[in-house]
């Protein structure tokens, strides 16, 4: 059959509308960051209600630039540069649209319910469940649109943007499935199926996997094809491609426990997260290098282009972001870091530097492509491009001081290290306000230099007509035979067996006991000594092989799900299977009663998260500012957990019955009046609520299905019960001079507060098992 | 990983296929980033047998507590005096006095309110106390606490000396032998 010529005209309508979106909620999302980072400053700003507060709108901004602006932007890039790639239009128009649409019908949904209070209290996971849902059946569809798409493709090889691509689209998929697993309560509330150390684990598995798999590899591939298209030079090292994708995308998945270092997690699990963190060093730079590399000979081009200069930036913040993360997961460095500003700072080199520049840097290309017509002003880009790099300097600088100077103050100790320097949490928060301020500054510059691209947008664009990119291909040439690897040629071949093989033997010499150890050991060593041997003598053939693969995508695919899923199999696996009273150490905790459940659940909604921490490191400082180190039994039963991540407010774990009822309340109303310079705002409207005591049933009957040994009740029983304990704190309220109705939510959530820390002493018992 | 030796280091090779225009060399690894990525693997060998495998090193829990035993017994060889004569003669001591004052503006004042009148919790001024009144029974409800009446134990948390030092503030609002009342409880003023 002959071949007959096609041209295929590119459906570029699709990636316009993404980076419409991209600009409008990237503003959206920096806004509401600037925002919370003046609340920090001026407390006034919370405007004493409750949608404006900011643990209602810090989970706005971090899901609003995560799935808002980093997700329209990828998608932009994505269908762009995969169209282009293998030479065929996107699978389906109507699968194209319904991918844009119900992405943007997800985030305006996410912007009205967390104002409201509607959320999982997950770290970037706070999402209703209804919402979970399509976010699931969107991704799917994104999914469905892709594949169909490299199935209908006219270039045989996969470029390895693609591969990236694909990595992104089945670890999100797998990631958060698993980690937003619930069983509803109503409509819009469920309670996570994991709790305590496990939930933790869960979530600290998808957190870092979010940032690896939506924040990282879609933003390589797109680095893959743009950068070099921008520099007009080729990319620096295929094999380097080759090694550092697959090295990347194996090692991130072990690295999750990092954000649960010195907490009561299990020792073997915190050591895995900080070795592989460690290890994920090396590929993380491969990236950069490939990227930065891909410049050589380009270089003087970035004097006039701002496209390179944004690209140029962008893997440079991605290169320091990617040293910076293994550094902070090195235990004792970890141990001043976490729970302070430097963690901030961290990310939003990563964020605004990585992810902000590479995109927009790529709209900038991609604006006079896409709409025919040189852009408005290349010095308004420039003036963009230094007014975001100064912003983010100030920014992370800002965040490394503060983070460093707090970290240190509360580890601070005096008289030969018997007390604390600096007993006043107060104390040390004052100390970093002028850097919280700075943080604001540069913030605000960052999203000035948003809105200039945003206005060269419109002026570029104003007038001008869309134009569709096209290719013209063969069809109908007949696909080689030889091109086929199928199972056998996927599986059994050296460089899948010597991986498989040899992280099979180390993960028995790490995890086995005994015999197996030892088995572990001699193989690992074999595999070594082989692979080494045999990587110089049979290179080619492993070479053509992975040659060979790049033409087939579903075996390409099917492997990349493997080395993904491997990390996540060994670490949650035995901490799920284990049984929970395995999994107390010496402590059990004393469930919620329903008032204290309801309480918990205030606390969830407000976000109390985002700024306490209810876990006690295993540190000196933690323990004598807060009290004897927590135990795995003791948030055993918290679905979902609240160990937290970011300590702008002191620990909480074991502040019940610290202070007396009243002073709760009164801190609550107006936290100034009890602790002079807090930046916390005030709850007024937890005093004229009434607390949700009619769903109560449902919720308690969520918690036993889930585990939770609550006896079996009546709803009459569970109310009377909720309403005697509430009597009897707005009756000691009363005892205080403070009069509040026992049905306010206030009741409630002091309730829980006064709670927390209650544990029943148990015998020792095996902890989680290995 | 690929051989490097085979080719000569010299040339370019760029590979045959290209993806829209775009192509890509097959440059060699870099050494120094080969070095890196086998020493953070041999790291995580060396750091897992340590840790892990031999157990030569302590757990989290093991070597927070052994650090606390350490720092308790410190505290029990360096407690400061504790008697009524000391604790008065520190409340006539400026040192101790204004030291005591900082304390108890960023620790204490919250509840016991700025000219120690009482708030939430009761006035210090006056005549009467609930927990007893001599300087040692007010040293001990500070470091100890009254946990059911929701004073925390600032013993652990500020160390004695800082303690001491509050307790000689209070004091020095008080004269030696000024009546000792009991009161059986606090009422907040209301609010």
């Amino acid at each position: 059959m002959p071949a007959t010529k096609t041209t295929i005209e590119y459906n570029d309508k699709i990636v316009r509308q993404f980076i419409y979106a991209t600009l409008i909620w990237g503003a959206v999302g920096m806004l509401a960051g600037v925002l919370i980072a003046s609340q920090l400053n001026f407390w006034q700003l919370n405007f004493q209600t409750s949608w404006l507060s900011f643990g209602r709108l810090r989970p706005l901004h971090t899901n609003a630039v995560i799935f808002a602006f980093v997700g329209n932007m990828m998608f932009a890039g994505i269908y762009y540069s995969t169209q282009r790639l293998v030479k065929a239009r996107l699978a389906s128009d109507f699968l194209s649209n319904l991918h844009f649409w119900g992405w943007q019908a997800i985030i305006v949904a996410a912007a009205v319910t967390l104002p409201l209070g509607l959320t999982r209290g997950k770290e970037y996971a706070e999402l209703i469940w209804p919402i979970n849902v399509a976010v699931a059946l969107i991704w799917v569809v994104f999914a469905v649109n892709f594949f169909w798409t490299l199935a209908r493709r006219n270039e045989p090889s996969l470029y390895v943007a693609i591969w990236f691509y694909i990595a992104t689209i089945i670890t999100v998929a797998m990631l958060y499935i698993v980690n937003h697993l619930s069983i509803p309560t109503s409509l819009l509330h469920s309670y996570p199926i994991f709790s305590g150390v496990q939930d933790a684990l869960v979530q600290w598995w998808y957190g870092h996997n979010a940032v690896a798999f939506f924040l990282t590899t879609p933003i390589l591939g797109i680095m893959y094809y743009f950068v070099p298209k921008a520099a007009e030079r080729p990319v620096y090292s295929y094999r380097l491609s080759i090694v550092h994708f697959w090295s990347l995308v194996f090692i991130y998945i072990w690295a999750g426990p990092h954000h649960l270092l010195n907490t009561a997690l299990p020792g073997w699990l915190q050591t895995l997260g900080m070795t592989f963190s460690l290890m994920l060093w090396a590929p993380s730079w491969g990236g950069m290098l490939n990227g930065l590399l891909t410049l050589r000979g380009a270089w003087h081009k970035l004097r006039t282009d701002p496209v390179l200069k944004f690209f140029a930036a962008g893997v440079t913040f991605y290169g320091m972001a990617t040293f910076e993360g293994p550094l902070l997961s090195i235990k004792s460095v970890n141990a001043l870091a976490h729970y302070t500003d430097w963690i901030i700072g961290h990310v939003h080199a990563g964020a605004l530097g990585w992810n902000g520049f590479m995109a927009a840097g790529m709209v900038y290309w991609l604006l006079p492509r896409l709409w025919n017509k040189p852009l408005y002003s290349t010095s308004l880009a420039n003036v963009h491009f230094w007014l975001g790099t100064v912003g983010i300097l100030l920014y992370v600088a800002a965040m490394w001081t503060s983070g460093i100077t707090q970290g240190v103050m509360l580890g601070a100790t005096t008289e030969n290290g018997t007390v604390l320097a600096y007993p006043s949490f107060l104390d040390t928060l004052n100390a970093i306000k002028p850097m919280m301020l700075m943080r604001v500054i540069g913030g605000g510059l960052y999203l000035v230099g948003w809105f200039l691209l945003a206005y060269n947008f419109y002026r570029t664009v104003k007038g001008a007509s869309t134009v569709n990119g096209t290719v013209e291909v063969y069809r109908d040439e007949p696909t080689p035979a030889d091109s086929r690897l199928g199972f056998f040629g996927t599986f059994f071949n050296a460089p899948t067996l010597f991986c498989v093989v040899g992280i099979g033997f180390a993960c028995l010499w790490m995890l086995g006991n005994g015999l197996l150890s030892m088995v572990g050991i001699v193989g690992s060593l074999a595999c070594f000594v082989a692979g080494y041997a045999l990587v110089h003598t049979r290179a080619k053939a492993w070479g053509d092989w992975h040659e060979k693969l790049l033409l087939n995508a579903l075996p390409f695919t099917i492997l990349t799900f493997i080395a993904v899923v491997v990390g996540g199999l060994i670490q949650i696996v035995p901490t799920v299977v284990a049984q929970k009273a395995q999994n107390v150490e010496d402590r059990l905790q004393v469930t919620y009663s329903p008032l204290e459940l309801a309480g918990r659940d205030i606390y969830v909604r407000e976000g109390c998260y985002t700024c306490h921490s209810q876990m006690i490191r295993t540190l000196v400082p933690d323990v004598l500012r807060y009290g004897d180190y927590s135990r795995l039994g003791e948030s055993i039963y918290d679905h979902p957990y609240q160990w937290g991540s970011k300590r702008t407010g002191p620990d909480l774990a074991r502040v019940g019955g610290k202070y007396p009822n009243v002073w709760h309340l009164r801190h609550m109303e107006d936290p100034r009046a009890i602790s002079p310079g807090s930046i916390m705002p005030a709850y007024p409207w937890l005093s004229t609520q009434n607390t949700d005591i009619a769903s109560l049933p449902s919720k308690l009957k969520v918690q036993r299905m889930l585990g939770v040994p609550y006896p079996a009740q009546s709803a009459q029983e569970i109310f009377d019960q909720a309403q005697a304990q509430a009597k009897t704190i707005a009756q000691d309220l009363r005892a205080a001079g403070a009069y509040v109705a026992p049905e306010k939510e206030i009741i409630a959530l002091i309730a829980y507060l006064q709670h927390l820390g209650k544990f029943e002493e148990v015998a020792p018992k095996q902890t989680a098992a290995r | 990983m690929t051989p490097t030796h085979n080719q000569p280091p010299s040339e370019d090779p760029i590979r045959p296929h290209e993806y829209d225009g775009i192509q890509e060399y097959d440059k060699r690894l870099p050494n120094w980033w080969l070095v890196t990525f086998y020493a953070t693997i041999i790291f995580w060998v060396g750091y897992w047998f340590y840790y892990e495998r031999a157990q030569l090193g302590l757990s989290g829990p093991a070597a927070v507590e052994a650090e606390l035993s350490q720092i308790e017994a410190a505290k029990l060889a360096s407690a400061p005096a504790v008697d009524d004569a000391s604790l008065w003669k520190m409340s006539r001591n400026p040192v101790f006095v204004d030291a005591g004052r900082a304390t108890y503006a960023s620790t204490c004042a919250s509840c016991h309110a700025d000219k120690l009148s009482g708030g939430i919790g009761p006035n210090l001024v006056d005549h009467l106390w609930i927990h007893g009144g001599t300087p040692t029974e007010i040293y001990n409800t500070v470091s100890n606490g009254v946990l059911v009446k929701g004073m925390p134990a600032w013993g652990p948390v500020l160390g004695g000396k800082k303690v001491a030092e509050t307790v000689a503030f209070i004091l020095s609002h008080h004269k030696e032998g000024d009546p000792i009342e009991k009161q059986e409880a606090w009422t907040p003023p209301s609010s």
